[in-house]
């Protein structure tokens, strides 16, 4: 019924006025995997993810979709897509059940589906007991949270993440993490940006970001082990004794 | 580290109506100390510091920072200490010399004085872009390290940072702690707060909220030893874990805890007992070693509340 | 494109949440036509009437009291007697009075024997808003007084009174209050339409939203709908105040009336739409949409100033307001009772500045974020 989908990236370049956000960037996100976008500040990681989800334009470059070995165009995907912006997002005066059922009603879910769907994502992300608290009184990690959950609430075939973790504590940090991992066993394609490189190493196959460019893909523990470092902090820190800002 | 205490929180309490964000706190901070203050979002760790700054009178109890406190007037408190968040620090379409004078201004400093300090601290945080620079051409780590310095321009007693390094990359980060340590060396008193346990591993003391309440308050490896009585291990799966495997080992018998960390996990064994009878099995899927268990353990253990 | 009604009505559900919540959005929706119509129809009465004349008749003959009686039985002077003119003065220059008629000794004796009888009449020139009017009125009691002590034969005072009602701004509520309407409708639909879209993108929601299956078109519609509903509702009270609190006739039909409603609606809520998405901030889209939406419709659209007294250069501009054109058939609805056939023009114009409208906000509105 649903074929895994993966999407490429080629040589995509994106500028804003004098400052180039991306210099010619190609990568891959093969299906039903978890991607960690790392890299610092201005490295070009929301842009990308941007530019995936059709929210910007590149430059130069193209983007392409494919569904079990077929391209299909960003116009099919779209419906099946989620996606947490980093900024917030969401109204502070609307309660978390209010979010949800906005969310229903935009995705067009199934009553019965979406009672089933609710119970069950509250119950992972411990909101069950605020479902009448508006959004603008929920602490950082609950907000998070919701915002996920309301991603989640139609089951979609691929997950773009930017920043989910930031300023939040560790416990709401790893129900985010829970929620996500339940995905990848069905086979969603999951792109995550992050500043915690413990996070990075969570993921299945993990791209580097520095100023624009992308400096290696691949397997968090074989790319450790190729840089001869023990973490990501550890990686990070080096090369930014060697000349960074 | 000096025995002479600087703040003071006794059964502080403090109300919004119905709801009581803190909750009978009392602990004590000594001079030159970094004092880590953790917990999860919403467990009233921004309010205890709004008190201890000055800026929110507590419901009940007593506070007293730096030898002053509310009794003695309403801005007593606040002339003792600095403050840095991660929200509002500096005016971005300010000069990083606009700024200083405004905050210099605001907080009625003498012209020599300010002068003189202003150059003390610009080399404590090792400043070197030009005064005139503009906030928003620094770096996310630059301009925290210059919110710090802000925040000391009066020479307080008392700093609190409140997540000063929320969305910082991890070089700049631990710039950031080098400061901190040479800020606190220099005689004052760091109080902060960080989602971040490596921080956390740099304090010298934390404590730890949860709902209001602190729930524990002692050096890092104090701590470590008060939540992990038994051997800690990390577990490294031989091959990767689906979810519904990992949510299995979660609930297994063998395991009091059982917590990924990166692409590996966390374990402390139920007892003995069942150690020794599931440990071969285990061995077929991880790599097993013991090691010390982090500050991330000790957060999720004590402040996790799974029934 | 395809249009789903169900998410357009989730996003209109969600707005009205907002403005339920949010006592800005609805005092100004509520409060503001109440404020409107009172200020408008009650507090600012173009009309001048009771001016205070401060009379000092030196003559005291039966031609002078027959030119105070002109004065003071026109309805619109109300006579304050005074001894002397320095008295008379000092009342003006005091402002107990507005204007003064000074009559000189020998009034009537220059009057019967031929020369030309002189009285004085002093208005207070630093009030603009009077002046104007008043020496208008002076002018006809003028000669109306000179018909009055010369003819013979009298005719009665009301007869005088009638005469008077040469001024169609005797009642200027019912010109007023139709123009009401107009700038009510304008407000909520250009206001606060250019306020909620730029909310959107203010807090981040608009590229959460961009994100889902949403289209555009739907977004337009759900936001648009409560406000329109709103002005609409609007619309329905002001009418209702007009008819029965101020006595306005409604001489037209009501569903010319309703149809120039709705092209007025969509057409400022387009214009607040691309304002919102061209600003992209709250307080720019605020400034903007009173810039664009409310002055003109205050200002230029024949509201308060006469278009045709304008200069020439404005005179032609207005022509590009649907404020303008809305004013017309607002006003010909309620007071000629205009067909749709007689009000072409105006409809014509209207439709063509929603058109425009639209098709620039849907241009404009894209579903990127740049």
């Amino acid at each position: 019924m649903s074929e895994p989908i993966s999407i490429s990236v080629a040589g995509v370049k994106k500028s804003f006025r004098a400052f180039q956000a991306l210099h010619g960037v190609s990568a891959e996100f093969e299906a039903g995997r978890m991607h960690g976008i790392i890299g610092p500040e201005g490295s070009g990681k929301t842009t990308l993810l941007r530019i995936v989800l059709g929210l910007m334009r590149p430059d130069e470059g193209s983007i392409s979709y494919r569904e079990g070995g077929r391209d299909i165009s960003f116009a099919d995907l779209r419906p099946k897509i989620s996606y947490m912006p980093q900024t917030q997002s969401l109204y502070p005066d609307l309660s978390v059940d209010e979010h949800l059922e906005f969310f229903r009603d935009l995705y067009g879910i199934a009553p019965p589906d979406y009672k089933r769907k609710r119970e069950e994502l509250l119950e992972v992300a411990r909101l069950a007991e605020f479902v009448r608290r508006p959004a603008g009184q929920l602490s950082g990690g609950m907000y998070k949270k919701l915002g996920l959950i309301c991603a989640l609430l139609r089951s979609p075939r691929v997950m773009i993440l930017d920043e989910p973790t930031t300023g939040v504590d560790p416990i709401s940090r790893r129900e985010l993490w829970t929620l996500l991992y339940r995905l990848l066993d069905e086979h969603i394609l999951i792109l995550a940006t992050t500043a915690y490189m413990d996070e990075a190493e969570r993921c299945s196959k993990v791209h580097l970001f520095e100023a624009g460019l992308l400096l290696a893909s691949g397997e968090p523990r074989t790319l450790l082990q190729e840089q001869k470092a023990r973490s990501f902090d550890e990686l990070f820190l080096r090369r930014a004794a060697l000349g960074g800002p | 580290m000096n025995d002479e205490t600087v703040v003071e929180a006794r059964d502080l309490v403090v109300r919004y109506g119905d709801f009581t964000a803190v909750d009978r706190v009392t602990f004590t901070v000594g001079r030159g100390e970094i004092f880590g203050f953790l917990g999860a979002n919403g467990a009233g760790k921004t309010t205890t510091i709004r008190v201890l700054c000055g800026v929110l009178p507590p419901t009940e109890g007593r506070v007293r920072v730096a030898g002053t406190g509310y009794e003695d007037g309403e801005n007593a408190i606040k002339a003792k200490v600095g403050y840095m968040s991660q929200k509002f620090t500096l005016y971005n379409d300010l000069t990083v010399k606009e700024n200083l004078d405004f905050i210099a201004s605001l907080r009625k400093l003498d012209a020599a004085y300010y002068a003189k300090r202003r150059q003390e601290i610009l080399e404590l945080i090792s400043f070197k872009k030009g005064l005139g620079a503009f906030v928003h051409e620094l770096s996310g780590g630059t301009k925290q390290q210059v919110s710090l310095a802000a925040a000391l321009l009066h020479d307080p007693e008392v700093v609190f940072l409140d997540e000063p390094t929320a969305g910082v990359t991890p070089a700049g980060r631990e710039r950031f702690w080098a400061l901190i340590r040479r800020v606190a060396e220099s005689g004052k008193t760091v109080f902060v707060t960080t989602h971040y346990m490596d921080e956390a591993e740099q304090c010298g003391r934390i404590a730890l909220m949860r709902e209001g309440k602190l729930v524990a308050m002692d050096s890092p490896a104090g701590l470590k030893a008060a939540a992990f009585p038994e051997q800690v291990f990390e577990f490294e799966p031989i091959e990767e874990l689906s979810f519904s495997r990992m949510t299995a080992f979660q609930n297994h018998e063998a395991f009091a805890f059982f917590e990924p960390y990166g692409h590996r996990f966390h374990a402390a064994a139920a007892n003995a007992e069942a150690w020794r009878h599931w440990r071969p099995e285990l061995e077929k899927t991880f790599r097993i070693r013991t090691i010390a268990p982090s500050l991330e353990d000790v957060f999720i253990r004590m402040v996790e509340d799974r029934p | 494109m395809n249009f789903v009604w169900s998410r357009a009505a989730a996003m209109a559900r969600k707005e009205w949440f907002h403005i339920r919540r949010d006592p800005f959005t609805m005092s100004l929706a509520l409060v503001m036509p109440l404020v409107m119509v009172v200020i408008y129809g009650v507090a600012i009465d173009f009309n001048v009437k009771n001016v205070k004349l401060a009379v000092s008749d030196s003559d005291q003959t039966q031609a002078s009291r027959r030119l105070i009686d002109t004065f003071s039985s026109s309805g619109y002077f109300r006579v304050r007697r005074d001894f002397s003119p320095g008295q008379a003065l000092d009342d003006l220059v005091a402002e107990r009075a507005r204007a003064a008629l000074i009559i000189p000794p020998q009034f009537e004796k220059n009057l019967w024997s031929g020369r030309t009888a002189e009285a004085q009449v002093l208005l207070d020139g630093a009030d603009n808003s009077t002046v104007v009017p008043v020496s208008q009125y002076v002018n006809t009691i003028q000669t109306l007084a000179s018909e009055r002590i010369a003819g013979a034969d009298m005719r009665p005072p009301y007869d005088l009174r009638t005469r008077f009602l040469f001024n169609p701004e005797l009642n200027s509520r019912w010109f007023i209050i139709p123009g009401v309407v107009v700038v009510i409708m304008a407000i909520l639909s250009i206001f606060l339409t250019a306020m909620t879209v730029a909310r959107e993108w203010e807090n981040g929601s608009m590229e959460l939203l961009l994100s889902t299956p949403v289209e555009p078109i739907e977004i337009i519609v759900g936001k648009a709908l409560p406000y329109a509903s709103l002005g609409a509702l609007a619309v329905v009270f002001v009418y209702i105040i007009a008819r029965a609190a101020f006595g306005v006739p409604f001489r037209g039909h009501l569903w010319v009336f309703g149809l120039g409603c709705l092209i007025f609606l969509l057409t400022y809520l387009a214009q607040g739409l691309f304002i919102s998405i061209a600003s992209k901030q709250q307080t720019l889209a605020m400034q903007l949409s009173m810039l664009t939406g409310m002055m003109p419709s205050v200002i230029l659209s024949g509201f308060v100033f006469p278009i045709a007294s304008m200069p020439k250069f404005f005179w032609y501009f207005t022509m590009l307001l649907p404020a303008r054109w809305f004013m017309v058939i607002s006003r010909h609805c309620f007071l000629e009772g205009s067909s749709f056939l007689e009000l072409a023009v105006p409809f014509a114009a209207l439709s063509l500045s929603c058109l425009a409208m639209t098709a620039l906000a849907a241009h404009k509105f894209k579903r990127t974020l740049e």
